[in-house]
């Protein structure tokens, strides 16, 4: 089945998630003392070999640490920050400041990215729920490390239906890159879901629209 | 200003790390007492009845929702707010309803101070 969004709905999917994503690089913005420089938003739908590279191409072929969360709703599916590997300590150290000594920074690497995808991943998704009048559950977030095609077939943590692409078909990706300005740190944020729940995101958008314009 | 006991509750080691070094900086000499669930968290506020109580929202367990409305059934003056990255509506209108605050995070200092004055209801 092939599943399209006209113009209009992809520029309302393109603004709600400017927005949402905007209010979360609020909470970035604020952790780490520095301005969080963000992309467009895209929205596209790729195949699993798409995905994947695509997601190598964001870690530039490394490794790359990422928080995953997944949500349910109207509309199901998972969402996920990602960073390249080598540059993840330095966010943590920069988000705990002096408060932490060098020794113990390492150890809380993981609980201190896990607070990160919290903060980003649910002000982003919370967001967006508010814009669409809707509430939306979301899983405790899940840490995971390995090369980008590695996290996307981490699949989605148990209660959830799996929003990673399957081999028959396309999931719809929105998507943004962000950098801090002043720490050469950037990262990637995404939505997944597979194309019976952005069908379901498509139709709320579109019942947004219809009471604005 | 009489010391006071803060009861920080959230599942994140970081967390609760951040919000004590936030309260030690503001409020030093106040006790501050951590618990990791929600069903700790009723447990810590019967053994040490804290001043204040921050509480997060997702967490293994019972929620921060669910753990607010125990504690009332305790204590109906708790002084309690939400700190949270869940910001969406519901979750205010439910805080709203239990009678508690709500903080988005990351923690500023200025909600901080704002819910460490407030009065027991």
């Amino acid at each position: 089945m092939t599943f399209l969004i006209g113009d209009l709905e992809r520029d309302a999917i393109t603004e709600l998630l400017n927005i949402a994503i905007g209010q979360a690089a609020a909470g970035l913005s604020q952790l780490v003392e520095d301005e969080v420089r963000l992309s467009v938003p895209f929205v596209d739908f790729l195949t699993p070999d798409q995905a994947a590279r695509r997601l190598d191409i964001e870690t530039k072929g490394g490794d790359a640490v990422a928080v995953r969360q997944h949500f349910n709703g109207p509309f199901a599916g998972d969402i996920l920050l990602l960073f390249p590997e080598r540059r993840s300590l330095d966010l943590v150290r920069h988000m705990l400041g002096d408060e932490v000594p060098l020794s113990q920074l390492t150890e809380l690497e993981q609980e201190a990215l896990q607070e990160v995808g919290n903060i980003i991943l649910n002000g982003c998704l919370g967001s967006l729920a508010n814009q669409l009048n809707m509430r939306v559950e979301s899983s405790l977030p899940t840490y995971l490390r390995g090369p980008g095609a590695r996290i996307l077939a981490g699949g989605s943590v148990a209660g959830g239906r799996d929003a990673t692409p399957d081999s028959q078909g396309l999931a719809m990706f929105l998507h943004v890159d962000f950098a801090l300005l002043n720490k050469d740190i950037d990262g990637y944020l995404a939505f997944i879901m597979d194309i019976a729940s952005a069908e379901r995101f498509v139709d709320a958008v579109r019942a947004y629209l219809d009471g604005r314009i | 200003m009489a010391a006071k006991t803060v009861l920080v509750v959230d599942d994140s080691r970081v967390a609760r790390m951040m919000t004590r070094h936030l309260i030690e900086q503001n409020r030093p000499g106040w006790i501050i007492v951590e618990a990791e669930t929600g069903e700790q968290a009723v447990e810590r506020f019967q053994e040490v009845l804290p001043d204040f109580t921050l509480m997060d929202v997702n967490m293994p367990g019972i929620d921060g929702l669910e753990a607010s409305r125990r504690i009332r059934a305790i204590e109906r003056a708790a002084v309690i707010t939400l700190l949270t990255a869940n910001i969406q509506d519901p979750i205010r209108h439910h805080a709203e309803e239990i009678g508690i605050g709500f903080i988005n995070k990351p923690l500023r200092v200025e909600a901080l101070l704002a819910f460490l004055v407030e009065e027991a209801p």
